[in-house]
């Protein structure tokens, strides 16, 4: 196949056309922070948390939906993105309530990784503490808002590994929440067909079995994307 | 129907105005606003005055959109003499029935602007409320009567459809809109010719003319009053557009607080299609083009085109970052223009008197008229129509007739909870979209919001936010979680208890949320902010806790 030359943080590349900025830097070992990017599924670019500097653009990009052109140049690390991956980062902390020592999810949470990543040691704004519910009805699983971070993966692969759509988005603004079905409790819903794929795409502990304790936590979000491209092979 | 058939009926339509039974013609505003007080009675009691009288013969009543001076209504207008009655009352209506028909003069002190200006114009044309403006795409607003098709054909009305069908290849249509430099009114100001071009260049099985009329910001109403006044103006620039490009279905989306404008365009749609102005091969001629409408629910994303598009096929209304813009891929993945209201309303009337006709009213840069809603501390507020690059002060003192109370001015904001606020010190700025951009601020969609020493800067600022915080679909985290700790820091401030480290918080947000959000409204929802705080530094500064 042809390839075309970019230059990504000053390296030149020859890549695939046709790929995603955050493809060709994920191959080449360019490391690039995302949230609501899961492979396989489709990007909807909405943590922008992979913003880069396109030359030429007279805005950043985000990097899960833009397709590389020839002679692209990118910028993926820059101190004005750093800045702003630390002010994202912040946002996500201070929107709802996570408190990683009591989380299921400690230590196996992707949230938590990313305040690693970009050093965060305090967060300047103030928390907003909303009231969130917890949603325990389903037999096996539960969904705990209070540490949803909105990037709705889990409503991407239920609708488009699964086939269920059992999960889509009510409300606006900083009052969206994720329902089930027509906002019923997860236990009652008529779509869900319990197989979990739910659990293993959500990078924080909103999602999680009952039926294991904090450490115990197994997510393997690879397992969603490995599946997908199992299926295009076989078309 | 044919060509032919089309000729026949606005022969006949002109001839029965030429040989015209009726002495006068009285036209009673029924747009949103006067109806709202009470034009809707009026228009009953016209009619009934008339037939008591016997007039009907002599007098004809109809009922139009909007006239301009909204605050000023129910309004009702007398022709040929253009005498124009304001907060008409329905005791008076016999009275001055009496006095304009039968004595042969107004009644002063019932006519437009006579409680505030010192003496009343008799015509209205000569006051300068209407002396200043210049109406293109509200031409026939406030004349005719937004419910008859054959009205709209009387004056011009599916003329440039015409033309373009028969005389006109879509190249030439295209290269007659580039040549009008007309910019999207929807805010943007982006070349709306080159957008058809790019449409057009996309080969595709299925092309869609989409109509942006969710207009959503607060005190702007030109869409609203544009599709109440004159509908069939707005469905014939989508036809001329769907011609141009290659389209063959429209989709007007219209906000569902609009039921008048629904009701209007809809009716028009239907009117249309029944005299062959719409539907299977137009005019007789190959080209088919169809118009559905779609009704927004409420929410102001989606007037963001990504999030209308979402919107129009069904699903949640929320944008998607762009390229692929909707010229590539748009509506169910095909290439869509779309374009505003009054973007489509300027149509026609550059097809009818040329692109270079066009090109030369207004700036070099801003080329055209453009409908502003005038609100708040201003004498006259209403709906009016200038030449770009008209400043702000005329805007405010001429045809605005100048602040309510004779307040001092303090503040103009533009463009709504996207745009920013223009201090008194910039009151000669012209109207136009790079000037107001080097302002701070935007054109926008045309809300203009005239503000006098009374209002706070900083609750200005705060009230835009807590709009956009809203407003936000919630999809990315800049916008979502960015306008809510803007809007809480900037209650903070209001409310006496900010400090400076909020306020350096709160710049430092600003920029990150206009730099990083996915679409226009998070991209624009700091600008009001930043504006205040470029004009009015000194406000935020006076409510900052000080420690000493």
């Amino acid at each position: 196949m042809n390839t075309i030359p970019v230059i990504i943080n000053d390296k030149k590349l020859d890549v695939d056309p046709g790929k995603t900025i955050l493809e060709v830097c994920r191959e080449n070992d360019i490391e690039m922070l995302t949230m609501c990017h899961l492979k396989g599924v489709m990007d909807i670019g909405a943590c922008r948390l992979c913003l880069v500097e396109v030359e030429g653009a007279n805005k950043l990009m985000s990097a899960c939906t833009t397709r590389v052109n020839a002679n692209m140049i990118v910028r993926t690390a820059t101190d004005k993105i750093k800045r702003y991956q630390r002010i994202t980062t912040e946002l996500f902390f201070a929107e709802r309530n996570h408190v990683c020592s009591v989380c299921v999810a400690n230590g196996k949470c992707e949230l938590q990784q990313l305040g690693y990543k970009v050093e965060l040691d305090h967060i300047r704004y103030p928390h907003l503490f909303p009231q969130c519910e917890v949603d325990t009805s389903h037999p096996w699983y539960v969904m705990d808002h209070n540490r949803c971070i909105m990037c709705t993966r889990c409503v991407r692969v239920c609708t488009e590994v699964e086939g269920a759509h059992n999960w889509d988005v009510m409300n606006r603004g900083h009052q969206v929440r994720i329902i089930s079905d027509f906002n019923t409790p997860w236990g009652e819903s008529i779509t869900c067909t319990s197989c979990g794929k739910c659990l293993h795409a959500c990078p924080t502990g909103a999602i999680w079995p009952k039926a294991i304790v904090q450490g115990q936590l197994e997510k393997k979000p690879e397992m969603l994307s490995e599946l997908m491209e199992k299926r295009k092979m076989k078309l | 129907m044919n060509r032919h058939d089309l000729k026949t009926i606005i022969y006949a339509e002109k001839t029965k105005e030429e040989n015209n039974k009726y002495r006068h013609k009285i036209c009673v505003c029924c747009g949103a606003s006067c109806i709202s007080s009470g034009s809707e009675e009026v228009m009953k009691k016209l009619q009934e005055e008339i037939k008591t009288r016997g007039l009907e013969n002599e007098v004809e009543v109809v009922p139009t959109g909007c006239m301009g001076p909204c605050n000023q209504g129910p309004l009702m207008k007398f022709l040929p003499e253009y005498n124009i009655y304001q907060k008409i009352d329905c005791s008076n209506i016999s009275a001055i029935v009496q006095s304009q028909l039968t004595e042969k003069k107004p009644i002063e002190d019932l006519l437009l602007f006579a409680d505030s200006r010192e003496k009343p114009f008799l015509d209205a044309q000569e006051d300068p409320f209407f002396k200043k403006q210049m109406k293109i795409a509200l031409r026939n607003c406030g004349h005719i009567n937004p419910e008859r098709i054959e009205d709209y054909l009387v004056h011009n009305g599916y003329q440039a459809l015409d033309k373009v069908l028969f005389e006109m290849s879509p190249e030439e249509v295209i290269a007659e809109i580039k040549q009008s430099r007309l910019r999207g009114r929807g805010g943007a100001g982006y070349p709306t010719g080159f957008k058809w071009e790019t449409v057009y260049k996309y080969v595709s099985d299925q092309k869609y003319v989409i109509c942006n009329g969710d207009e959503g910001d607060p005190g702007a109403f030109m869409d609203r009053s544009v599709l109440e006044g004159n509908p069939h103006r707005v469905l014939e620039g989508m036809a001329i557009a769907g011609y141009a490009v290659g389209a063959s279905k429209g989709y007007a989306y219209i906000r569902g607080e609009y039921p008048l404008a629904i009701k209007r365009f809809e009716l028009a749609i239907k009117q249309a299609r029944k005299m062959g102005l719409l539907g299977n091969n137009i005019l007789g001629t190959s080209f088919s083009f169809d118009i559905e409408v779609r009704i927004g629910a409420g929410a102001f994303v989606c007037g963001e085109e990504t999030a209308l598009i979402a919107s129009i096929e069904g699903k949640r209304g929320t944008p998607r970052p762009r390229p692929p813009f909707p010229a590539e891929s748009g509506l169910w993945g095909k290439p869509t223009l779309i374009n505003n209201v009054e973007s489509f309303a300027a149509i026609s009337p550059i097809i009818n008197n040329g692109g270079e006709w066009y090109s030369e009213i207004g700036t070099p840069k801003s080329a055209g008229t453009k409908v502003f809603a005038l609100a708040g501390k201003i004498k006259y507020s209403g709906l009016i129509e200038v030449p770009m690059g008209t400043t702000l002060r005329e805007i405010v003192f001429d045809i605005g007739g100048g602040m309510q109370n004779d307040a001092d001015f303090k503040a103009a904001q533009t463009g709504g909870p996207s745009g920013g606020c223009i201090p008194a010190e910039h009151l000669d700025v012209k109207m136009d979209y790079e000037s107001l951009v080097s302002l701070g601020s935007i054109m926008g969609s045309g809300g203009l919001i005239i503000m006098d020493k009374s209002s706070d800067m900083v609750d200005v600022a705060r009230y835009f936010m807590e709009f956009c915080m809203d407003e936000s679909c919630g999809k990315c985290v800049p916008c979502r979680v960015g306008t809510r700790m803007m809007h809480d820091l900037l209650q903070k401030i209001c409310d006496n208890k900010g400090t400076q480290i909020d306020l350096n918080r709160l710049e430092e947000l600003a920029v990150y949320v206009k730099e990083t959000s996915l679409c226009g409204l998070g991209g624009s929802a700091p600008n009001p902010l930043l504006s205040t705080l470029r004009h009015f530094r000194q406000e935020y500064e006076n409510r900052i806790v000080k420690h000493d």
